[in-house]
């Protein structure tokens, strides 16, 4: 099974790629990510080659998990919608092939981050916000990741280009056929701000999302 | 909408003073006339802080139906868009299930 070359990735080179090719997102493919379908664990001679990666991965996600914003407000969401997220069991840091940063398997309900892709902890808050984003979508909705692809440009729309981008990076379909799916997804998912209540642009405003959240039965019981 | 017995505001004055400050602010006029070529309306989160106010200082009905009513709109004007795909009735089931490979150990 291809691996990621001798396990280095942009992280290992000197300073980061730029933003959009971190950005690009790809959902399970054993191209993209070998070791999910790889039949057993590296062997413990390479292993150790990668456990630098890993642990680094695991200290930044720790960390986004108990203090940005974005991420809290998403997490208790999914708490409330019955999807409580387990750090061990619906995240796991992964060597990946090419620029990806990380992605969201349905099948097995879990979060890839690519580590040797992710070489800092405001990457690491992109990356979990925006896989988290996918992983709420599904759990509230019928969300057919791979046969509908206005489902997935929903969960992707947030700047009409980079949510065309995002279907091209993950399906095999013309440039025509994703604008026209985003396009006609564009006017309801772009005003569906869930949970968030708002598109909120910094962390101030993800704060205040949160906050909106936590007071939704005052809010509800009261209007 | 619950009677004025146990009814109180949506939210803490505080926030609506908060929301009117931020829909005031540069960052957010520049954004929302980029996103949707218009400036944004900041003056219903004023009156909905002046109705907070009152209702804490003097418990009137109309301070009450004001807020209420603002509020309504509010949801309705999220709510209009058709969803794309169909909400679940329960979680998925599968997403607290041991990963596959961890059933055979």
């Amino acid at each position: 099974m291809a691996r990621a070359g001798d396990g280095r990735g942009p992280c290992s080179a000197a300073g980061e790629q730029p933003l959009n090719q971190q950005q690009q997102q790809q959902q399970g493919t054993s191209q993209v990510y070998p070791e999910r379908l790889a039949e057993g664990r590296p062997q413990q001679g390479l292993f150790s080659r990668f456990l630098t990666h890993n642990q680094k991965c695991q200290l930044m996600l720790l960390k986004t998990l108990e203090t940005n914003p974005y991420v809290k407000l998403l997490l208790d969401a999914m708490k409330h919608s019955g999807c409580a997220v387990n750090k061990e069991r619906h995240f796991s840091c992964e060597d990946c092939n090419g620029n990806v940063s990380g992605g969201f398997d349905a099948s097995s309900s879990q979060i890839v981050l690519c580590q040797n892709n992710i070489c800092n902890q405001a990457h690491m808050n992109r990356v979990v916000t925006h896989e988290l984003i996918h992983a709420f979508d599904h759990c509230r909705a019928h969300v057919n990741w791979f046969t509908n692809v206005r489902h997935l440009a929903c969960s992707e729309t947030c700047v009409r280009d980079r949510a065309i981008l995002s279907i091209l990076a993950v399906r095999n379909i013309s440039k025509e056929v994703a604008e026209k799916a985003v396009d006609e997804v564009f006017e309801s998912c772009f005003n569906d701000h869930e949970p968030f209540g708002r598109i909120p642009h910094n962390q101030t405003y993800a704060r205040y999302a949160h906050r909106d959240f936590q007071n939704r039965d005052r809010y509800y019981s009261n209007i | 909408m619950a009677d004025s017995g146990g009814w109180r505001p949506p939210r803490p004055c505080e926030t609506y003073r908060a929301e009117w400050e931020f829909c005031r602010s540069a960052r957010h006029f520049l954004h929302h006339y980029y996103v949707h070529g218009k400036r944004p309306a900041c003056e219903q989160w004023l009156r909905d802080l002046a109705s907070c106010r009152d209702w804490e200082e003097r418990r009137t009905a109309e301070a009450q139906r004001s807020l209420c009513e603002s509020e309504q709109a509010r949801v309705q004007a999220a709510r209009k868009h058709t969803l794309v795909w169909a909400l679940r009735q329960s979680p998925p089931a599968d997403w607290h299930l041991p990963l596959p490979q961890e059933k055979d150990k």
